[in-house]
C-alpha cells in the first residue's frame, strides 16, 4: 500500500505539470531522471520500482527521479505517451524497459532529437530496427539467453538424453521472452533432450495453466516444462499437480519472485533465474547519471545472473 | 420444442468439434482432456450464469474480469497473508463481489445510465483495487485452498465443478420456472409493458448485478484454488470468454430471451475449443483468429435459425 502512494502523487504531478520546452535542468539543479517502467501491475517490475527509489532516496542529494509504469504490459501506446510526457517535463534521462522491443524506437529517437540521454533497460531494444533509425541506445542488463541456459542446464542434469521437454515462452514479439526460449533450446539441444512442444503462455499464470495442462495431456511423455517466467511456473505447477504428475514432472522457471519460494522449497520447481530484479533499474539510473556526469558515450553493459534452487 | 433444438444444435456443435479434434490429435480423446476441461470451466461457468441473468435484462457487465482479479486478490490477502480458513475468506469474497455488482447495478439503473458504460467504470476501479490490495504481489496461499480445485474421489473432476454444476441447475431453474426469473425476461422484452403491468423494474435488475457479483466472488475463489496463488491480474479479458458464452448459447444482447442451460453449453463450447487448439499445438495468433470466427459463426447460426 504505503508504497503505492509516493506513486500516486507522482503520476498526480505528472498531471497537473505543465510542459516545459525540451530538457532544462530542474529547479533544484539536480539531474532529473525519468524511469518508465513496463506495468506495475508486475511483481517484477514492482520490485525494480522499489529498489529505484530506495536508491534514489539514498542518493537525494544526486538527481531526481520520476517513476510511471503503464496498466498493462502490451499497452504500447499508453508507454509512448509516458516517454512524450517525460520529454515535455524536461528530464535529462530516460531509461526505459520497452514493453515491446521495436514499437518504442520511434518515440526514443523523438526523445532522442530533443536532447535526452536514453537508457534501456529490461528488454533490449531491437538492433536492426534501431539500425534502421540510425539510433544507438545502450542497453544495461542482464543477458536473459544466458540466464535461461543455466537454469535449462540445472535441470539437464536432472533429466536424461532423449527426455520429452516442453516450453511454455512469454509474449512472443518480446525480445526477453525470445532471449529466454533460445536459451532454454539451447540447453536442451545440448544435453539431448527432445523439445515435443512450445506455447504462449503470455507472460500469465492463468494462461500459462492451461497451455501446460494441455501439453500434459497430449504428450503424456512430458518430463519438464520450461517456464519464461515465474509467474508462468506456479501456473504450470498446478496444472501438473492437477495431472496427477506431481514429481514426475520438473519444472523450471525465471524471475525468482516471493510467490515462488514454498515450491522451490519443497521441489515442484526446480529451478529459477534471479537476474537481480530490484537492481535492474539502478543499474540503468547509474548508468544514466554516469553518463552526465563525464559526457561519455556509453555501450551495452552486462548485469549478474544467479541460478536458484531453493 | 425451439428450446430443445437448440440445446441439441448447440450438443451436436461441441460433438463436432470434441470429434475433430479427436482426429487431428488421438491424446484428445483421454480422461486427462476431460478432466482438464472439467476443472477450467467452473469460474466461467459462475459468470456466465450470473450474466445470462443481467443480459437477459437487456443489461452487461463489463467488469467481471477485474471484479474476478480483485475478489481473487482479496483470497490471497486474507488466506496467505491474514491466515483466515477458506470458509471465511470464501464468504468475503461473495460479500465483497456482490457489494460491487450490486453498486454496478444500482448506480446504473437508479442514474438511469447504461450498465455497459458504469460496468467499464467499475472494471477501472476493480483492477486498481486488486493491485492496492496485493501490492501488485502475486501471493501464494498453497493447500489451504487448493483442495476445491482438484480432482476428489478418485474422479477427474473437482468439488469446484460440482458446484458449478449445481449452481447452472438453480440458474436455471431461477430463470425458467420461478416467477424472478419470468420477471427479469419481461423486463429485459419491454421494459415499458413490465412497467405497464405494475412490475418493479428496478429492483430484480439491481438483484441481478449484484448476483452476478457475488458468484463473481466465488468464480474467483475457485481460480485460486486451481492455481493455489492470487494473481492480481488475474481475469483480464475474462469478461469477454464469459460474453462471448453467453451469446454463443444463444442469449439475446438486447434482453428478453435467454437460457442459463443454454450459456452453458456455449461455456463447454469455448473451454474445449481453447484446450483442442492447445493440444493441436495451434500458435497464439491462430488461436486467437479461430477463437474469433467460432464465436461470430454461432451467433450468425443462431440468428438465421430465428429468421
Amino acid at each position: 500500500m504505503k508504497c503505492l502512494i509516493p506513486l500516486l502523487f507522482a503520476s498526480l504531478a505528472l498531471l497537473s505539470c505543465k510542459p516545459a520546452g525540451g530538457p532544462a535542468n530542474s529547479s533544484s539543479g539536480k539531474p532529473k531522471v525519468a524511469l518508465v517502467m513496463k506495468s506495475l501491475a508486475n511483481e517484477f517490475f514492482q520490485t525494480m520500482a522499489e529498489g529505484a527509489k530506495k536508491h534514489q532516496a539514498a542518493h537525494a542529494g544526486d538527481y531526481e527521479l520520476v517513476v510511471n509504469g503503464i496498466k498493462n504490459e502490451t499497452d504500447l501506446a499508453e508507454q509512448v505517451g509516458l516517454v512524450d510526457q517525460m520529454v515535455s517535463q524536461g528530464v535529462q534521462a530516460i531509461v526505459i524497459a520497452p514493453a515491446d522491443s521495436k514499437a518504442l524506437v520511434t518515440v526514443l529517437k523523438r526523445a532522442k532529437a530533443a536532447g535526452v540521454l536514453i537508457i534501456n533497460i529490461d528488454n533490449k531494444l531491437d538492433a536492426d530496427t534501431l539500425k534502421q533509425a540510425g539510433l544507438s541506445i545502450p542497453f544495461v542488463g542482464p543477458d536473459n539467453r544466458a540466464g535461461a541456459k543455466a537454469v535449462g542446464e540445472v535441470l539437464a542434469k536432472k533429466l536424461k538424453a532423449g527426455d520429452e521437454v516442453a516450453i511454455i515462452e512469454g509474449v512472443t514479439t518480446a525480445f526477453n521472452g525470445q532471449q529466454r526460449k533460445a536459451g532454454f533450446e539451447d540447453a536442451m539441444n545440448a544435453a539431448g533432450m527432445k523439445i515435443v512442444a512450445t506455447q504462449s503462455g503470455q507472460w500469465e499464470m492463468e494462461k500459462a495453466n492451461g497451455v501446460a495442462a494441455g501439453i500434459l495431456a497430449a504428450n503424456p511423455n512430458v518430463k519438464a516444462l520450461l517456464c519464461a517466467n515465474d509467474n508462468m511456473a506456479l501456473g504450470a505447477a498446478a496444472a501438473v499437480q492437477a495431472a496427477g504428475k506431481a514429481g514426475h514432472v520438473q519444472i523450471i522457471g525465471f524471475d525468482n519472485i516471493a510467490a515462488l519460494k514454498p515450491l522451490l522449497a519443497d521441489g515442484r520447481v526446480l529451478a529459477t533465474c534471479d537476474q537481480h530484479g530490484d537492481q535492474l533499474a539502478v543499474f540503468g539510473i547509474e548508468a544514466a547519471l554516469k553518463v552526465l556526469k563525464d559526457k561519455t558515450v556509453p555501450g551495452d553493459q552486462q548485469t549478474q545472473v544467479d541460478v536458484i534452487t531453493k | 420444442m425451439r428450446r430443445f433444438t437448440d440445446f441439441f444444435i448447440l450438443m451436436a456443435v461441441l460433438a463436432a468439434m470434441i470429434v475433430l479434434f479427436g482426429l487431428m490429435r488421438e491424446s484428445f480423446f483421454s480422461m486427462g482432456t476431460l478432466g482438464t476441461v472439467a476443472n477450467r470451466i467452473p469460474a466461467l461457468a459462475l459468470v456466465a450464469t450470473g450474466m445470462t441473468l443481467v443480459m437477459v435484462t437487456g443489461g452487461i457487465d463489463l467488469s467481471v474480469g477485474s471484479l474476478l482479479g480483485f475478489c481473487g486478490a482479496v483470497a490471497g490477502v486474507l488466506m496467505a497473508d491474514m491466515h483466515w480458513g477458506l470458509a471465511l475468506a470464501t464468504t468475503a469474497c461473495v460479500g465483497v463481489g456482490a457489494l460491487l455488482g450490486g453498486t454496478t447495478g444500482a448506480v446504473s439503473v437508479k442514474l438511469r445510465l447504461p450498465s455497459f458504460i458504469v460496468s467499464l467504470g467499475m472494471l477501472e476501479i476493480a483492477r486498481g483495487l486488486a493491485f492496492l490490495t496485493t501490492d501488485s504481489q502475486t501471493k501464494y496461499i498453497g493447500v489451504d485452498i487448493e483442495a476445491l480445485g482438484a480432482p476428489f474421489g478418485g474422479l477427474v473432476i473437482s468439488p469446484a465443478f460440482v458446484i458449478s454444476l449445481v449452481v447452472v441447475a438453480a440458474g436455471q431453474v431461477m430463470l425458467s420456472q420461478m416467477a424472478l426469473g419470468r420477471h427479469l425476461i419481461a423486463i429485459g422484452a419491454n421494459r415499458e409493458a413490465a412497467l405497464v403491468s405494475g412490475l418493479s423494474v428496478d429492483r430484480p435488475r439491481i438483484f441481478a448485478h449484484a448476483l452476478l457479483g457475488a458468484l463473481t466472488g466465488l468464480a474467483a475463489v475457485f481460480n485460486c484454488s486451481r492455481l493455489g496463488s492470487a494473481d492480481p491480474n488475474a481475469g483480464t479479458g475474462f469478461e469477454l470468454s464469459a460474453i462471448a458464452a453467453v451469446v454463443v448459447g444463444g442469449t439475446s444482447l438486447m434482453g428478453g430471451r435467454g437460457s442459463v442451460m443454454k450459456s452453458f453449453m456455449g461455456v463447454l463450447i469455448i473451454a474445449t475449443l481453447e484446450a483442442g487448439l492447445i493440444q493441436i499445438g495451434a500458435s497464439e495468433p491462430v488461436k486467437r483468429v479461430v477463437t474469433g470466427v467460432v464465436i461470430v459463426v454461432a451467433v450468425l447460426a443462431d440468428t438465421w435459425r430465428r429468421k
